[in-house]
């Protein structure tokens, strides 16, 4: 009566064969990680929303294995676990992933490129939407509907901005969840939202004073109450995070003009080269610091470019990304032209997981993912 | 023959709490075959089972639409039934079993007052501690609905099983996801609520199973069952207050109406001057005295013990729900 498990209809077919082929032709070395993973990294990297998705079940020892929900961590796992960990190296996947879905089966095939280690970021980024392009061709689409973004401008924009840290770190979290961002800017222009009215006198007393000697009082107060780490926060993270309030309470008050630049910023979309134009002239208008950005970015466009991608055809915007704050850099999503909703092939760059993953040096990675079942309706012959 | 079944918590305060709700309502429960038996029916009335089960359990069996009807706490229907409202129906609320889901932190967190504190705080602790905060809760689906909401991804759920309020002092969790009636069990433990932290105010209800198997027969049954609760309610809502008067007017009994919030439930004034009126509890008093200043003879109130209508709201909220 389940519906989720009464049919497997994702047995892996001739042309999906055939395409991971041509991606280990290309140079990816096929791999096949275990499907039965620890559910830890896929709760701490995706965050406990993803729970609800996954098939989860406990080992006689209590630790919490899961079906694994994607191919990208467990790859990557096994990457950091080889002996290749940290050098140039390239995968290539096709097979079931596992995620509860109320109106189609929970089992389906996914087929996807994993590319690590690589200095030449710009152009790996290139290769990828390229062999993206290939698999849609591939199945009989040629011209799907690119969009591209870059997480990075965004990134750069911010750590430019005159802010609390605080601030900053949210406003990069409410780019990736796409939720809250018009609201904190409400929030930071309008000011003194954030204020406590029953510490308000203690807290404008500090705000002017020495930082050391502020968070020292706090942290004596704290003691005298007879409060230690309670709650795995030491008492000092709480006195420096209280202090930090009484700053954001203060004084943190988004002046309009760079509320204003927040915004034009994330308007900006069209073809890689104009997208690039505005991007030039917001920068140089406003000092907004984004030439490095930029040029990673202009450098990128020029490989689309040399791989025979047709520019006018791809749609870049400022405000898209993908939702998970281990992308860091360009991401993009095939789309049908024809269809409205889910994306047949996605990818980006993602140089944040490894160190989430427990690697002491940061490795760069950007990878694909392609949905055999969204593919496999178009007739084309492989 | 159809058979509704109602399933009834078979333990503690609950059960009997169920039972003296039942019972106000007229409606006796009885196990024929002695206490310890799970199996009871009502005094009285046919067609109708009832099943002792925890209340945990008349959560799942309301969702399989296992029985028709259940004692349970919302707390329970929204944490276990995926897409509750599309399973079950809340008819109504029962009045006891109260008690508020919430998010609670130590005390000594002086600098996390709200939810966005806690998201804050959340992005700092991984930053420092290289993991992240955890949240210790048997209310795991809730929990991950609230905190997704509230747009926190920080942050790690700690299953847990019994006395969570334990859980930060003893290091296994940086706060929690609790329920609390009046919040001292959290204090005892250090813990305070988070001003926009209340998840859910849950108290018992009664629920319908919108997968059970409703003939024509168990509509019935519910029928006469919601049209006896409905009547008791509306009976301990109203002191039924009657006067006479020697002369007796429309436009004393709309200052009445206005003033007092009363209903006429049988019409105006007879042609002796009786006067029945409804009346709110709590308006009894001033509304003897209006009476008597404006005329009244005698006032004599009295307690309720139905009221039926024509209506009966709570059978047609399970209709609606099982349409």
């Amino acid at each position: 009566m389940d519906a989720t498990v009464t049919q497997v209809p994702n047995r892996p077919d001739q042309r999906a064969e055939a395409l991971v082929n041509s991606y280990e032709r290309a140079g990816y070395a096929r791999i096949a990680p275990a499907i039965l993973q620890p559910a830890e990294p896929f709760l701490d990297l995706s965050g406990e929303d993803i729970r609800k998705r996954m098939y989860l079940t406990t080992a006689p020892d209590g630790a919490e294995y899961c079906l694994r929900p994607d191919l990208t961590i467990p790859v990557s796992r096994d990457y950091l676990a080889s002996p290749a960990a940290g050098q140039i190296a390239g995968y290539c996947y096709l097979g079931p992933v596992f995620r509860y879905r109320s109106d189609a089966p929970a089992e389906f095939l996914q087929t996807g490129i994993e590319s690590f280690g690589r200095p030449d970021k710009a152009a790996a980024d290139a290769e990828m939407l390229s062999l993206a392009l290939e698999a849609t061709a591939h199945y009989g689409l040629p011209s799907p509907d690119i969009r591209i973004g870059d997480v990075a401008l965004f990134s750069a924009l911010v750590a430019g901005l005159d802010l609390a840290p605080a601030w900053k770190r949210r406003l990069i979290k409410d780019f990736n969840r796409k939720s809250n961002l018009a609201q904190d800017l409400d929030r930071l222009t309008l000011g003194n939202a954030n204020a406590r009215p029953e510490y308000q006198g203690v807290l404008a007393a500090l705000a002017g004073s020495d930082p050391k000697g502020a968070q020292a009082l706090v942290t004596d107060l704290l003691s005298i109450a007879g409060i230690n780490a309670v709650g795995g926060r030491t008492v000092g993270e709480i006195a420096e995070r209280f202090l930090e309030q009484a700053t954001l309470g203060a004084s943190a008050k988004l002046p309009r003009n760079v509320r204003a630049l927040i915004e034009r910023f994330l308007t900006i979309e069209g073809d890689p080269d104009e997208a690039m134009a505005e991007l030039r002239a917001l920068a140089n208008g406003t000092g907004a610091t984004l030439s490095d950005a930029i040029d990673v970015f202009e450098s990128r466009t020029g490989f689309l470019a040399a791989r025979g991608i047709d520019l006018k055809r791809v749609r870049f915007s400022t405000a898209f990304g993908r939702g998970f704050d281990y992308y860091t850099g360009f991401v993009f999503e095939l789309t049908d032209p024809a269809r409205t909703g889910d994306p047949l092939v996605a990818g980006g760059r993602y140089d944040g997981l490894f160190t989430r993953l427990g690697s002491a040096e940061p490795i760069p990675a950007v990878g694909l993912a392609a949905w055999i079942e969204r593919l496999a309706i178009y007739g084309g012959a492989a | 023959m159809s058979t509704l079944v109602i399933a009834v918590p078979a333990k503690g305060r609950l059960q009997e709490n169920a039972e003296n709700f039942f019972a106000r309502a007229g409606l006796t429960l009885v196990k024929p075959r002695g206490q310890r038996d799970y199996r009871g029916t009502v005094a009285g009335l046919d067609g109708v089972e009832v099943a002792y089960i925890s209340a945990a359990e008349i959560t799942s069996q309301l969702a399989a639409g296992a029985v028709h009807l259940g004692v349970t706490g919302e707390d329970l229907v929204r944490e276990m039934i995926p897409d509750a409202d599309g399973k079950v129906v809340l008819i109504e609320g029962l009045g006891f079993g109260f008690a508020n889901v919430v998010v609670a932190v130590p005390q000594a967190w002086i600098d996390v007052r709200t939810m966005a504190d806690i998201d804050d705080v959340g992005t700092d602790f991984r930053r420092h501690h290289g993991r992240k905060m955890r949240v210790a809760t048997k209310y795991v689906n809730l929990t991950r609905r609230f905190f997704s909401g509230h747009g926190i991804v920080d942050y790690r759920i700690v299953e847990s099983s019994g006395a969570t309020e334990g859980a930060p002092a003893a290091g296994t969790s940086e706060l929690i996801v609790d329920i609390t009636t009046t919040g001292a069990t959290l204090a005892a433990n250090g813990l305070k609520v988070i001003e926009d932290g209340v998840i859910l105010r849950s108290q018992a209800n009664l629920v319908a199973a919108r997968n059970a198997d409703w003939g024509a027969g168990e509509r019935e049954i519910a029928k006469v069952i919601l049209d006896r609760i409905a009547a008791q309610a509306r009976a301990r809502s109203f002191r039924e207050v009657r006067a006479r008067f020697a002369s007796c007017d429309a436009r004393l009994v709309e200052a009445a109406k206005e003033k007092f919030s009363v209903t006429t439930p049988f019409g105006g004034p007879t042609s002796s001057g009786m006067l029945t009126l409804h009346c709110p509890p709590d308006q009894v008093y001033a509304l003897t005295g209006f009476l008597r200043d404006n005329g009244a003879e005698a006032v004599a109130v009295a307690e309720l013990g139905y009221v039926f209508s024509r209506d009966n709201p709570l059978f047609e909220k399970l209709d609606a729900g099982l349409a």
